[in-house]
């Protein structure tokens, strides 16, 4: 790890001017801290190179669970320990306690908040080796395309193929929350969706969110009798990154689908709203026809690369599954 | 009587040659109707109080005053030679007390054919500067400020890669480390082209990392011309043996300690290029430095278990007798010869089945990737892969049950030796404790309904675990009549210290805390070998035993004149010495010792000879319960029934930790570890995060149907080897057992996911 400074600011305000080019005090590597698990890991494989981190953890940001009935807020700097096993979250939206309690391990969870993970980098194992350039370090080209991509991209991928490794987002996402985000010129609310889009041109990175931004809260609207899941798929029982995982949400009218939310995690280089699923199931009436119908069209358009056709099976499946468990 | 045998093993040109001096004890063995007390009980670990308080110090926590801390510069490129390299920058670092390299380190020969510091590097990860410095910090700082200029040479990397004739040569005289390694009994050849029914299959394992908890590493300290190292290593006296050479010390001014350990598994059972390298920054800083492996070194640079592609042939008659074996073997070497890589292939398809006809050739295979080292089980665990899966499809072919193909086919002598087994039905106990404990039956039933189906298989191993000569110990009886056993051999972590601590504290007839054993440490301790090939308490046991024999025929000795009867007429047990059959003359151990204190009481131990015209072999049998989803690809290992015969057990926990541990390994070996190499020679999950290994919930119900029956003609204790065994079954049983489930034969390790998707997928075409 290179030497760094540090800042530990007690407003929202004052971790904004040091993240802002241009302002007092900035010097334009600023990046914010908040639980560490992944920006210092980055930072040993010399992936990031800030030259300063600024802790927003003293500043009195949005922590914890907020009952804001019939919704709920969740901080930032809430723990993915504090989500999995708040109450309020588990009875009604399920696709994010069980996101939750899949993602990384006990120990992380008790550390990582749900903004770091909505936030943090891909996987890719060319990524995170500091002995190999790739495009989305600012090299010239993917060696994962043609190399070991086993664990990349089939949908959406190119010119990274890397997939977004968050459990989280996908669930944020089927269940409609939104963010609510500060920068140097006040705040915005924008879907959770919206804070994602695939590295393209000369914006090499997976977020939208900008480099002098807060990342506060989340927003999630009320349940209204939708039921929702998350499943996932990993090279061992606990403890990986999804091969592929899917967040689920059905609103049932009797026995046709009012509403549906299929997202993919794992198979994309963003959370992937799978569309043509959800139009495939609303207004179908629930059952197996219709969730074989889903699985087959979430995969739409899915290219997979040399080592990585088995996600399409394992996605749909899935798929399946999940849509199954929500319907009985 | 003459103790002493030196036998002339070869002769060389006149002075040239080798000599094999076994001592012999005379003690009878403890036998199977021989009443041991302290022995066969499952003592916890006599450390194990230090380990779990954190106290139990490994050789990267030792605190020395000006401890400075060493990293090593790797090469990243995967064949290159260096132009040029400036290390003025990184010196003139504050905090920078000393820096290694290619132009500055002194020429000392490594590997067959290199240099500690060489010019040329094979692999990415082979060294090529070392700095000391204040802090880690400081010397990863310094590391990157050193300027190399490459040159870069071409490069192969996969075994088949490197096998194809326009291969670029990883050094000259290109990519086949040797002529192949050729065994043959019979004719198999011709015995193929008459069996009734053939398997003929191509089988394949991975490159596996060992990942010990604790990585490689040491600390090292000068004391004038004096050096002490404290090494994480399987064999402190290869280390002394290999450091002084190298550095042109005598050995008895070089000491290595390994007091604990956190896992080698074979990686550590050489002495690697660290434990010079921090003593010449040492020398060079006049400091203490300490020099441990990062986990990204570890797993490019510290070994691993060799790649193999393995052509299986298998002859048998229609009744299942096996008329012919023959194994094709290519082996991944990596970019070294490390002098410990030792995978013998071959072995398991020469000894486990009773066949006339058996060809093996196996073939080691250069590569510019990180050199192979022995992993528990060396080219056992690949070879029973290949065999046990090639057996099962040969069950499938003839309807027959695997068991029963198995028993038919059963070996009671070692062939290639022609020499009879000290426990010829030591494997057929393992068949029957396996399958009566897991109810083996002949399961044809269909499997399961909906997308999980389940599915059973077994797989059979033998192995060596005999120990051998020399080995030795010392017990000293103190005045208190308290005891304590100095051996040099080494705990690597299976509990090393309590075994042969309840060997000295039966043979003494003291209880276990009366007995203190002193290992670890070439200056107090006498010459014990490397802790690998599951031979330690086989080997060192016996001289344990020897060396506490001795001890206590001089105490009975002194206890027979206070008591004045014969030395014969006493009885020794839990302390207490007695007169036979006049059980008011007794007296204490500490009774006898303090009485003639200051004198002390001290026996010397040594490994006895190996029966003359037997083969001692461990031998065993597991039975696995799958669960494969055939929808995900997900393959849950339910239960793990094993069984091993090992000889005496000299505490059931200590060997049911053993076989825990390595069903463990084999579960990863079976469905996850995998070492992937990018074509550009980069290994890309040199971390514990993307290269897997089992966590709790993958390790199944492992159930251990112990066969504990002493086998007296191996040694004097009737003990043999654990620690690799059971390792060796569980990767073909599970893909059998995956068989079983789903019908689709894996003959490629790890059963990933990925691999398991794409053989349903091509198996049961998919749905559109
Ligand atoms: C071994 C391991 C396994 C893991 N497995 C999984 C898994 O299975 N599933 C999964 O979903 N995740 C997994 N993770 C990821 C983990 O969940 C994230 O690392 C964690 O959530 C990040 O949160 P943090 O608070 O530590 O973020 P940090 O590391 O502190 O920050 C991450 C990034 O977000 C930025 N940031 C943080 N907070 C804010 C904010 N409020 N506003 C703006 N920017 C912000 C930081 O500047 C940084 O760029 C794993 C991580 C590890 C190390
Ligand atoms: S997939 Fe993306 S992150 Fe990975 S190597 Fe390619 S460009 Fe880099």
């Amino acid at each position: 790890m290179r030497p760094f400074a540090y800042a530990s600011p007690r407003t929202a305000d004052e971790i904004i001017a040091l993240l802002t080019p241009g302002s007092a005090g900035a010097d334009g590597a600023s990046r914010p801290l908040a639980g560490g698990t992944d920006l210092l890991t980055l930072m040993k494989a010399d992936v990031a190179t800030p030259s300063r981190l600024v802790d927003i953890k003293r500043a009195g940001l949005p922590k914890g669970i907020e009952e804001t009935p019939p919704g709920l807020v969740v901080g930032g700097l809430t723990t993915l320990a504090q989500i999995e096993t708040h109450p309020a979250v588990r009875a009604r939206y399920p696709a994010l306690a069980e996101a939750t309690a899949v993602a990384a391990t006990a120990q992380l969870r008790n550390v990582a908040t749900v903004a770091g993970n909505l936030l943090q980098r891909p996987r890719c194992w060319y990524f995170r080796n500091p002995r190999i350039a790739c495009w989305l370090k600012g090299g010239d080209h993917c060696p994962a395309r043609d190399g070991e991509n086993q664990l990349h991209a089939i949908l959406g991928g190119g010119p990274c193929h890397a997939v977004h490794p968050s459990d989280v987002a996908p669930a944020l996402v089927a269940l409609d929350a939104d963010a609510r985000l500060r920068g140097p010129g006040g705040e915005r609310t924008v879907p959770v969706e919206g804070l994602f889009a695939a590295p393209e041109g000369g914006r090499r990175r997976e977020t939208l969110v900008g480099s002098d931004e807060l990342l506060l809260a989340l927003r999630l609207p009320p349940a209204d009798g939708s039921r929702s899941t998350y499943l996932k798929s990993m090279d061992r029982k606990v403890w990986a990154f999804a091969l592929a995982g899917v967040a689920a949400r059905l609103r049932l009218d009797g026995r046709r689908v009012a509403e549906a939310r299929i997202v993919l995690g794992g198979v994309a280089p963003v959370p992937w709203r799978a569309h043509e699923a959800e139009r495939a199931l609303e207004g179908a009436e629930a059952g197996p026809a219709a969730w074989d119908r889903a699985a087959n069209a979430a995969l739409t358009g899915a290219a997979p690369l040399r080592h990585n056709a088995y996600k399409l099976p394992l996605a749909r499946a899935l798929v399946r599954r999940a849509l199954e468990s929500l319907a009985t | 009587m003459p103790r002493l045998h030196v036998d002339r093993l070869r002769s060389g040109d006149g002075s040239e040659d080798e000599y094999r001096v076994v001592e012999r004890t005379g003690l009878a063995a403890w036998d199977a109707t021989t009443a041991l007390t302290v022995v066969g009980r499952p003592y916890p670990r006599v450390e194990g109080a230090e380990k779990v308080t954190g106290r139990a110090c490994y050789a990267g926590d030792v605190r020395l005053a000006g401890l400075l801390h060493a990293r090593v510069l790797r090469s990243p490129l995967p064949h290159a030679r260096i132009r040029r390299i400036d290390t003025a920058a990184a010196e003139a670092l504050p905090g920078v007390h000393a820096v290694l390299g290619t132009h500055s380190a002194p020429a000392i020969r490594w590997y067959p054919d290199g240099l500690l510091f060489d010019r040329t590097l094979r692999f990415v990860g082979d060294e090529v500067a070392a700095v000391a410095a204040e802090s880690e910090e400081t010397a990863a700082d310094a590391l990157r400020l050193v300027a190399v200029e490459y040159e870069p040479l071409p490069f192969v990397v996969g075994l088949e890669a490197a096998l194809r004739p326009e291969a670029p040569p990883v050094r000259e005289g290109g990519n086949l480390v040797g002529p192949p390694k050729v065994y043959a009994r019979g004719d198999a050849e011709a015995a193929l082209r008459e069996a009734p029914v053939v398997i003929d299959e191509t089988y394949t394992t991975q490159t596996a990392l060992h990942n010990c908890l604790e990585p490689h590493g040491c600390t090292a300290t000068w004391d004038g011309e004096r050096l002490t190292l404290w090494d994480s290593t399987q064999s402190v006296f290869d280390v002394r043996e290999r450091v002084a050479e190298t550095l042109g010390l005598p050995e008895h001014r070089v000491r290595v300690i390994k007091h604990h350990m956190g896992g080698g598994f074979g990686s550590k059972q050489i002495a690697w290029k660290h434990a010079v390298i921090a003593a010449l920054l040492a020398r060079r800083a006049g400091r203490p430095v300490r020099l441990m492996l990062d986990r990204e070194a570890e797993n490019l640079a510290a070994g691993n278990r060799n790649a193999t592609r393995q052509r299986v042939r298998l002859g048998a008659t229609r009744d299942g007798t096996l008329t012919a074996i023959s194994a094709r073997i290519e082996q991944d070497t990596g970019a070294y010869l490390v002098g410990g890589e030792g995978s013998n292939t071959s072995a398991i398809y020469q000894t486990l089945y009773r066949c006339p006809n058996v060809t093996t050739e196996q073939v080691g295979v250069y590569t510019n990737t990180g050199p192979a080292v022995a992993f528990r089980a060396p080219g056992h665990v690949e070879g029973a892969f290949a065999l046990e899966s090639a057996m099962d499809e040969l069950a499938r072919a003839l309807d027959m049950d695997p068991l029963a193909l198995r028993l038919r086919n059963y070996a009671e002598a070692d062939q290639r030796r022609g020499r009879p087994y000290t426990t010829p039905d030591g494997l057929r106990l393992c068949y029957e404790r396996a399958a009566a404990e897991f109810g083996w039956r002949r399961d044809r039933r269909p499997s399961g309904q909906g997308s999980r189906r389940r599915g059973i298989g077994m797989a059979a191993h033998d192995w060596g675990g005999s120990g051998y000569p020399p080995g030795y110990a010392w017990v000293k009886l103190n005045g208190d009549g308290s005891a304590e056993v100095v051996t040099g051999t080494q705990d690597i972590g299976t509990g090393t210290r309590t075994g042969l601590t309840q060997i000295a504290a039966e043979e003494l007839g003291l209880p276990l805390e009366r007995v203190l054993l002193h290992l670890g440490d070439t200056a107090t301790g006498v010459y014990a070998p490397v802790s690998a090939g599951s031979a330690t308490q086989a080997t060192i046991g016996p001289a344990v035993r020897a060396a506490a024999a001795e001890a206590r025929r001089q105490l009975l000795e002194a206890a027979a004149t206070m008591l004045e009867a014969a030395p014969a007429d006493l009885q020794l047990r839990e302390g207490t010495i007695r007169v036979a059959g006049a059980p008011d003359r007794a007296l204490d151990v500490a009774d006898v010792t303090r009485r003639i204190a200051p004198h002390m009481i001290q026996g010397h131990g040594a490994r006895g000879p190996n029966p003359d015209g037997k083969a001692v072999r461990t031998f065993g049998a597991q039975c696995v319960e799958v669960e494969v989803d055939v929808d995900t690809g997900e393959v849950s290992v339910l239960r793990v029934v094993a069984s091993h015969e090992c000889g005496r057990i000299v505490n059931p926990t200590l060997v049911d930790s053993q076989v825990l541990g390595a069903v463990t390994q084999g579960v990863g070996f079976a469905l996850m570890e995998e070492r992937v190499v990018d074509a550009g020679g980069v290994v890309l999950n040199a971390n514990l995060e993307e290269y897997k290994v089992p966590t709790a919930p993958d390790v199944p119900a492992v159930v251990h149907a112990r066969v504990d029956r002493p086998d007296p003609e191996a040694n004097a204790t009737g003990a043999k080897g654990i620690g690799e065994p059971p390792l060796v079954p569980t990767a073909p049983a599970i893909a059998n057992a995956v068989f079983d489930a789903v019908g689709v034969r894996i003959r490629h390790t790890p059963l990933s996911r990925r691999r398991l998707l794409a053989a349903l997928a091509a198996h049961r075409p998919e749905p559109a």
